[in-house]
């Protein structure tokens, strides 16, 4: 047993947060001009491609180690 | 066909029991099977589809729906690359297809195309030089690896040149990992949490993994949109210098 | 735009035959696994299942289908799309150019119709006015014709009443005459007699 289900936990929860982030301001950024759904959705899904990956590859590495 | 899909259970079985329990993917043979398959259903849908072509309005059902993925590629491509994106649409049409199908392949099957790291990063890599090859049409070759190298800076500062360079080269090649880790991860961490969660029920029988099946499904569509989004934007950095050069400054800075 | 596409350049047929050299290749590289490509198995021992065939064979797929699915249904979509486009454009000119022509009709004919009305109402008018002066002249006419008659009328009264008054004398005048005749026999000279009884018919006759 090592510390990788660990690791990873506290990656998803980093990551989790960082989405919840984009989120939130997407969210808002909404909710003040609905007109400009179209135009937040698009940038804000290219951040959450991002973040997440950020997410896959400790998932990869992590994975890799338990091995 | 029977034989033929026979050949590819069996390759999979085989690769399987090569690399134990290690989501490995169909080998060659199982690859293709599933690519051919997916292509069929692509090859078929388009054709019954275009039996609904006319100058009117479209009432066949998967004339429609093939016209509001068009039309929101299209619009995808319009909106990021600007006026001249229109002539990707068809490369971003094809990417979305096969990654949509092969991504819903994988809610069904036990693995699937976009399951597998060498198909995705085969992908990227058209995605990726597709860009470059966009790129060095746009500005020439000369102008596009400029682009890499940054601003212009003077004096001392000149030293910084070659080390963006060589960083905006890595950052080239980590788009192809970035993109084909993505579709990967999701689709193949999708099927780790299923079987994970299939196994908290063996005891009762309850298979918990079917029930990521709704999130599956929106990672489909999300995973795809996601590629296709990257790869437009990819292009239009590359190639909004094409109309003016004031909207290229605007951008740069 | 169009200097892009001529541009392209590529003709399918290197892209095919690029395309299934690639795929070839990659059943060859995943296939039989030659020497080169040995550094996957240390990929493999790390954890990154990669197998570089599939990926060559991919792209050489890739470079197929793309031209294959453009042709087969992306350019007549898109051909269909802009026709439709362009139908309804049309459509909604014709129906704006339709719409424009019946607005002209519509105030024309309303032109028409109160050109009509002010003529009708103007005839009418004068007819009106025409009657009304015929019946003044005819009225007037009619009273002076009257007028005329009467005139005559009266003076042929007049007329028969001196005649009758004439013919009351002369008859009375003998009537008396006659009378006196009787009464008086012959004592009375004629003559002189009727000289009285003129001069008293005068008298009556001025009386009267």
């Amino acid at each position: 047993m090592n510390g990788t289900p660990f690791a990873l936990g506290l990656a998803a929860l980093g990551v989790a947060i960082g989405l919840g982030l984009i989120g939130s301001a997407a969210m808002s950024g909404m909710a003040r001009q609905p007109e400009a759904i179209g135009k937040i959705q698009t940038p804000m899904l290219i951040a959450l491609a991002f973040v997440e990956l950020v997410f896959l590859l400790t998932l990869f590495l992590g994975l890799n180690m338990v091995k | 066909m029977g034989d033929l899909l026979h050949l590819g259970t069996t390759l999979l079985a085989e690769g399987g029991a090569e690399h134990g329990a290690a989501h490995h993917g169909a080998n060659f043979v199982g690859l293709m099977v599933y690519l051919v398959a997916i292509i069929g259903v692509v090859v078929y849908l388009l054709a019954d589809a275009k039996k609904g072509l006319n100058n009117r309005y479209f009432t066949r059902w998967t004339t429609q729906r093939l016209e509001q993925l068009y039309l929101f590629v299209e619009n995808m491509a319009v909106g990021i690359i600007g006026a001249h994106g229109r002539k990707y649409i068809p490369m971003v049409m094809t990417l979305w297809l096969l990654i949509f199908f092969g991504n819903l392949t994988a809610l069904f099957f036990a693995t699937s195309p976009t399951a597998d790291l060498s198909f995705n990063l085969g992908l990227a890599l058209i995605a990726v030089f597709y860009v470059q090859w966009e790129g060095m049409r746009a500005n020439g070759v000369g102008g596009h690896f400029k682009h890499f190298a940054g601003p212009k800076l003077s004096g001392a500062l000149m030293i910084l040149t070659p080390m963006i360079f060589i960083i905006e080269l890595v950052s080239e090649m980590m788009k192809n990992l970035s993109l084909s880790l993505r579709l990967y991860g999701n689709i193949d961490g999708g099927h780790k949490a299923a079987e994970a969660m299939n196994e908290l029920g063996k005891s009762a029988y309850v298979p918990f993994g079917a029930f990521l099946m709704p999130l599956k499904l929106m990672t489909c569509v999300v995973q795809a949109l996601i590629f296709t989004l990257l790869f437009c934007v990819y292009l239009s950095l590359v190639t909004h210098a094409d109309h003016g050069d004031a909207h290229g400054e605007a951008h740069a800075h | 735009m169009s200097s892009a596409n001529n541009s392209k350049g590529v003709p399918y047929i290197l892209k095919l035959v690029i395309g299934l050299v690639l795929m070839f290749g990659g059943m060859y590289l995943s296939v039989q696994k030659p020497e080169f490509m040995s550094f996957q198995e240390s990929l493999e021992k790390s954890g990154i299942p990669l197998d570089l065939g599939k990926t060559v064979a991919i792209i050489g797929v890739f470079l197929i289908l793309t031209p294959l699915l453009d042709l087969f249904f992306f350019k007549p979509l898109q051909e269909s799309i802009t026709n439709r486009t362009t139908e309804l454009e049309g459509t909604f000119t014709e129906a704006e150019n339709l719409r424009s022509e019946m607005t002209r009709m519509k105030t024309e004919y309303e032109d028409r119709l109160a050109r009509t009305e002010a003529e009708a109402r103007e005839q009418i008018q004068s007819q009106i006015k025409e009657a009304q002066d015929l019946k003044k002249q005819l009225m007037a006419d009619a009273q002076a014709k009257a007028d005329q008659l009467r005139k005559e009328a009266e003076v042929e009264i007049a007329n028969q009443k001196k005649q009758a008054l004439t013919e009351l004398r002369v008859h009375v005048a003998t009537l008396s005459l006659q009378a006196t005749e009787k009464i008086l026999q012959a004592n009375v000279d004629t003559d002189r007699n009727r000289k009285l009884i003129d001069d008293f018919l005068t008298t009556v006759e001025a009386k009267n």
